[in-house]
């Protein structure tokens, strides 16, 4: 039983604390901090156990060279990232720094959501002139890439050793590409499977598309390809759903959120070269080789460097400058490049590029990225307002077509009428 | 009957309130007001205030960063053509029409074998509530996806007995089950309930029961259903409409996405996805509000029919 004086206590000092809470409160505008007040800056990312160690080190090493800030790091998953930053948004705290993709660069970009970070200090001078405007909205610098990526196709050389299976040399068509699946899946006999469905994702059809010389999206923000497009596409692996050359939707679906590739159920995967760190933390591998993607074209692989991921700020941030020198430190020093290597991608800025030694694997992506350079295009044209949750849907319904609920032709009739609904509303 | 607990009121030791005069009663007034203050004003800024906001939006094209634009009926009449929202319809109903009973069933059971006295009686009530407790939390939803998982527990164990049905999470016509189960589990609230409930009967009546040769199901049937039927009403009530609500749980197991293959794409799921990953925040507030009234009309007509079935000691008036 509390009694009447010990309740008087407990409000007395419940009231006491809260004023005292109030009054940190207050202090904290202050635009600028000292080694004896630092400010603190929000900082979230997305990713795995290993790239968050990786990016705790960057940190540490980001607050012992400015004592005058500190930052509060959190992280999620891709998936939950978005819904995260949307609840934010919506109630006015987005996080002071944050690590961004390019699919939603313009929802939040053309919303005033995001500073434009040509108005603080960044140095931009090591970066490759045609990368920068990827993220560049309507004259203003929302983000600035990280690092750049390539998509490819990888395998566990490894376990292709114990199939017995041959390492593919990266020119091949897509029925060799099919063909070398079903190999994969018939002696892997149930222990491995080829590969995740590689027509469930929106990049690989993007690739696709610009193999025959489509583009995804028009510059009046439509739709560049048709429903026949998207059919030809699904139908692509219609012959291997349900066979050991594509590993089951419901396999992929328990071993969320982590990829059947980086879980040593299948040999094979395609996906952006940066993933390399995070499959070979995840999968425990020796070694993971990548190489080009199937194309029946062998002149034009359609491969193109993808900003991996960007830096932005929030537009409402108290702390603009301490934001601005956390992500130059973030995209710029040599220390940070040497943390993270490849697994945010290639670095995009010279100055980090050449002051990071890359060996072992990531001499593999680096490499990998040199050898395709002949190949490449220019980066793809800006994805639309609300292209995320379109690469969303576009996996959703691809996996419904795995378990079978759809056909491709009503699976595309599906996409198709997302896709004109969302643009519609955004219009 | 002295050791059964009476539904009389214990003897009246209050005195009824003199009669004021009125300057009081209005100091009195005054004074219930402030020590209300506090609570209404919250009720008025985070209930009352974003439902109104609500049903605005729910007429509007609303991104969450540009004012909303107004555009009539259309969020409630796309509601209608769109095949997910009807799936979520469906998901939601079938896990309201089988889980909800199941739960109050296994509730009422638990009750009834809690009810009698024996040796470590604490100790089961609280051991049968505790799911409860925990219930909505994270943790468990992750723990449940974990044991029903690929060669987790449940699929260990029930291999073990030769039936092999793989990982329930990946399994579309399996989540549904997994659910029901999981909510059934985390019975405790009604059954806490139930058990003060079945406390209010009086003894006698089963007494007299035994004496004209009354088998256990005729006393449940003549004795315990319709006695406890006020209460039965009330959790009936209650879960249904709390079924209604699930989320969490469901947004844990599918990953925020509501699969596999949509089955676990529940209403309340869905009104978040569409307004916080699609930025569609007045189509998900058509969503909620198509939600209040047909809540709102289920309860009616419980209420309605519940003169059918439903004593209450005072109706004999």
């Amino acid at each position: 039983m509390i009694s009447r004086r010990n309740f008087l206590t407990t409000v007395a000092l419940g009231t006491a604390s809260a004023a005292a809470l109030a009054a940190c409160g207050q202090s904290a505008p202050a635009q600028t901090g000292s080694a004896q007040n630092p400010v603190t800056i929000n900082y979230t990312w997305w990713g795995n156990d290993d790239r968050a160690t990786r990016t705790r080190k960057a940190i540490e090493l980001f607050e012992s060279k400015n004592p005058d800030i500190k930052v509060n790091g959190n992280f999620t998953d891709f998936a939950g990232y978005w819904q995260k930053r949307a609840t934010e948004a919506a109630g006015g705290g987005l996080p002071d720094v944050m690590q961004w993709d390019l699919s939603y660069l313009r929802d939040y970009g053309q919303r005033n959501q995001l500073l434009d970070l040509s108005t603080v200090k960044i140095d931009t001078s090591g970066f490759d002139k045609s990368l920068l405007p990827s993220g560049q909205i309507k004259g203003k610098t929302y983000g600035i890439p990280t690092s750049t990526n390539a998509f490819a196709v990888y395998y566990d050389p490894a376990k292709l050793k114990t199939l017995g299976v041959s390492e593919p040399d990266g020119s091949w068509t897509y029925d060799e590409y099919k063909s070398w699946l079903k190999e994969v899946g018939a002696k892997g006999n149930g222990t491995f499977f080829g590969s995740t469905d590689f027509t469930g994702i929106w990049w690989q059809f993007n690739i696709w598309l610009r193999q025959k010389n489509i583009e995804a999206f028009t510059e009046d923000g439509k739709l560049g390809f048709s429903k026949d497009d998207l059919k030809t596409w699904w139908n692509m692996a219609s012959d291997l759903r349900g066979t050991p050359a594509l590993v089951s939707e419901e396999r992929t679906t328990q071993l969320a959120p982590k990829s059947p590739f980086g879980s040593n159920v299948t040999v094979a995967e395609n996906t952006w070269d940066n993933f390399m760190a995070g499959y070979l933390a995840d999968s425990g591998a020796k070694e993971l080789k990548i190489v080009p993607v199937p194309s029946d074209d062998p002149d034009n692989l359609g491969l193109f460097l993808k900003p991996s991921m960007l830096m932005v700020a929030s537009a409402k941030t108290k702390f603009k400058d301490a934001s601005a020198r956390f992500i130059d430190f973030m995209i710029n020093d040599p220390e940070v490049g040497q943390i993270f290597k490849t697994s945010r991608g290639v670095p995009a800025s010279k100055k980090q590029r050449d002051g990071t030694t890359f060996e072992g694997t990531d001499k593999i992506v680096v490499d990998y990225e040199k050898s395709i350079e002949k190949y490449l295009k220019d980066a793809p044209e800006p994805p639309i307002v609300g292209f995320g949750t379109l690469e969303a849907s576009f996996k959703r319904i691809s996996s419904d077509l795995n378990f079978g609920k759809l056909t491709v032709d009503s699976a595309a009739d599906a996409w198709f009428k997302e896709a004109e609904d969302l643009i519609k509303q955004n219009a | 009957m002295t050791q059964s607990p009476t539904l009389s009121r214990r003897s009246t030791s209050s005195t009824p309130p003199l009669p004021r005069k009125s300057r009081q009663r209005g100091a009195d007034a005054r004074a219930g007001y402030t020590f209300l203050l506090p609570w209404l004003l919250g009720f008025i800024a985070l209930t009352v205030g974003p439902m109104i906001s609500s049903l605005y939006l729910s007429f509007t094209n609303y991104n969450l960063f540009e004012p909303p634009k107004w555009i009539g009926l259309d969020n409630y009449t796309t509601l209608f053509q769109d095949e997910r929202f009807l799936q979520s319809v469906g998901v939601t109903l079938s896990y309201v029409v089988f889980g909800t009973p199941l739960k109050l069933a296994a509730a009422l059971a638990v009750a009834m074998l809690l009810n009698s006295k024996r040796k470590g009686q604490g100790f089961y009530r609280s051991a049968f509530y505790a799911p409860s407790l925990i219930g909505a939390s994270v943790s468990i939803a992750i723990v449940w996806k974990a044991m029903f998982g690929d060669a987790g527990p449940v699929d260990q164990g029930l291999s073990f007995f030769g039936i092999n049905l793989g990982g329930w999470v990946g399994n579309p016509s399996m989540t549904m089950p997994m659910m029901i189960l999981l909510t059934v589990w985390q019975f405790g609230a009604p059954m806490v309930i139930f058990l003060a409930g079945l406390k209010q009967i009086p003894a006698d009546l089963y007494e007299a029961a035994s004496m004209d040769g009354a088998g256990p199901v005729r006393k449940f049937f003549n004795i315990t259903w319709p006695m406890l039927s006020p209460v039965i009403f009330f959790n009936l009530l209650m879960e249904t409409i709390h079924a209604f609500q699930i989320f969490a749980s469901a947004y844990i197991i599918s990953n925020g996405e509501g699969g596999p293959a949509g089955s676990t794409l529940f209403y309340t799921l869905y009104l978040y996805l569409r307004g916080f990953s699609d930025f569609r925040m007045g189509y998900a507030s058509a969503m909620a509000w198509l939600l209040v009234i047909v809540v709102g009309i289920i309860t009616l007509i419980f209420f309605k029919t519940s003169k059918s079935w439903v004593h209450y000691s005072g109706d004999s008036k």
